[in-house]
């Protein structure tokens, strides 16, 4: 029993032992914390959505809210700064949603980059003005809007085998990439 | 705190009714401690240990300590792709009566989701005993991982897991099966390190006549990589 409990203290004590900074931190907020502008903003676009759930995200510099919600079939998750000023929308699309013609460019650089890849996401990115995008919600027009593609996509090289955060722009042309770090599976294999 | 307890007496209380099966609860703390020696591979060692409190077996009835055994395992593991890792290991097992060897292969793929992920290991183990033939045994275990505040698992955020092994063995010419299910609280300090603290449920002896066991343990599990 006494070797149970040694073992119990020694594994809290490297636990506890281990204060790593906080950079990135996203979790789930009351509607009332959020800014009233944003939530007026988001009745005005979506016309009174009632399942919206809001987050705060911060990556350690930016801070910002953000609504998800379900629109027209989608998930569209709304950024906002903390003072309630709408700053994107994100909407979650399968690959066939894609425009024909941005697809083939995409497709073209990830053939010509990788010997084997598969996209695991999609998101089309508006950003604008808060008056245009609510014009891109509720009347379907793109005045004033940069159209941007978020793609999640893994790809094997010969000197390369990772999982990417890609952005290309509205033709499909790479902007930039990163790779995504998975998190440790030491809990799930062993 | 509470709850663990509570589980505990109810399953406590459910096994007295079956009168022939045989109930066990106990401790089952363990370890692991990985690391990687180049891009591809990495080693991980891992120590666990069974501790029993209490046996239905034993004619008084009351909870009595009892170190069952420690295992000592170590896993040299090769990354496939960022989804899929090969792993070889060996376990050196002490136990009252005869410490045995056991060998190791594993695949595990992970499969991620908007905001949970699921672990897949197949894994075949054989076991060496001095006087008894190969123990040779199957398994398949699904594991799944929800963060539980927002969507996102970030440092110093707490988690739930859930996961089922189902395994096949065979020694000789006899046969059965035993299931494991646990179901933790994990805690994220960082990537770096984990605790888990939970039960895990274990269930065998499926194709044997008149013999079946359950055993309950109480368990934390420690996860660290360098």
């Amino acid at each position: 029993m006494i070797r149970i409990i040694t073992t119990l203290f020694v594994l809290f004590g490297i636990a506890f032992g281990y204060t790593q900074e906080k950079n990135e931190v996203e979790k789930r907020v009351k509607k009332s914390e959020v800014h009233e502008q944003a939530k007026e903003w988001l009745n005005d676009a979506y016309e009174n959505k009632r399942k919206v759930k809001w987050y705060y995200q911060t990556d350690g510099k930016k801070e910002v809210f953000e609504a998800k919600l379900k629109h027209d079939k989608h998930l569209h998750s709304v950024e906002f700064s903390l003072d309630g000023n709408v700053r994107n929308i994100e909407i979650l699309i399968d690959e066939n949603e894609l425009a024909p013609k941005v697809r083939e460019v995409i497709t073209n650089f990830l053939e010509t980059n990788y010997a084997k890849f598969s996209i695991s996401k999609i998101q089309i990115q508006y950003t604008g003005d808060g008056d245009d995008l609510e014009d891109v919600i509720d009347e379907d027009e793109f005045e004033n809007i940069t159209i941007k593609y978020e793609i999640e996509y893994y790809g094997k090289s010969e000197s390369e085998d990772e999982l990417w955060e890609a952005l290309f722009n509205a033709e499909g042309v790479l902007i930039e990439k990163r790779v995504v770090n998975l998190r440790a599976t030491d809990n799930l294999d062993y | 705190m509470k709850y663990f307890f509570l589980v505990a007496f109810l399953l406590l209380s459910l096994s007295s009714k079956a009168q022939n099966d045989r109930f066990i609860f106990g401790f089952f703390p363990e370890a692991s401690l990985s690391y990687k020696i180049s891009e591809k591979y990495s080693i991980t060692h891992k120590i666990e240990s069974q501790n029993g409190l209490f046996d239905s077996n034993n004619l008084n009835e009351e909870f009595e300590y009892e170190q069952t055994l420690t295992d000592l395992q170590t896993f040299i593991g090769r990354r496939l792709s960022p989804f899929v890792k090969v792993d070889v290991g060996y376990q050196y097992r002490i136990e009252e009566g005869e410490n045995t060897h056991r060998t190791i292969q594993q695949v595990s793929i992970l499969q991620r989701e908007s905001f949970y992920r699921i672990g897949h290991r197949i894994r075949i183990d054989e076991t060496f005993f001095q006087d008894a033939p190969l123990l040779f045994r199957a398994r398949y275990r699904i594991k799944g991982q929800v963060p539980l505040q927002g969507l996102s698992l970030d440092p110093g955020e707490n988690y739930l897991t859930v996961s089922n092994e189902l395994i096949y063995m065979i020694q000789s010419t006899e046969d059965d099966l035993e299931n494991r299910l646990t179901a933790a609280l994990g805690f994220y300090f960082d990537d770096k390190n984990k605790l888990e603290v939970g039960f895990d449920y274990r269930t065998d002896d499926y194709l044997v006549d008149n013999r079946f066991r359950h055993r309950l343990w109480f368990k934390f599990g420690y996860y660290k990589t360098l």
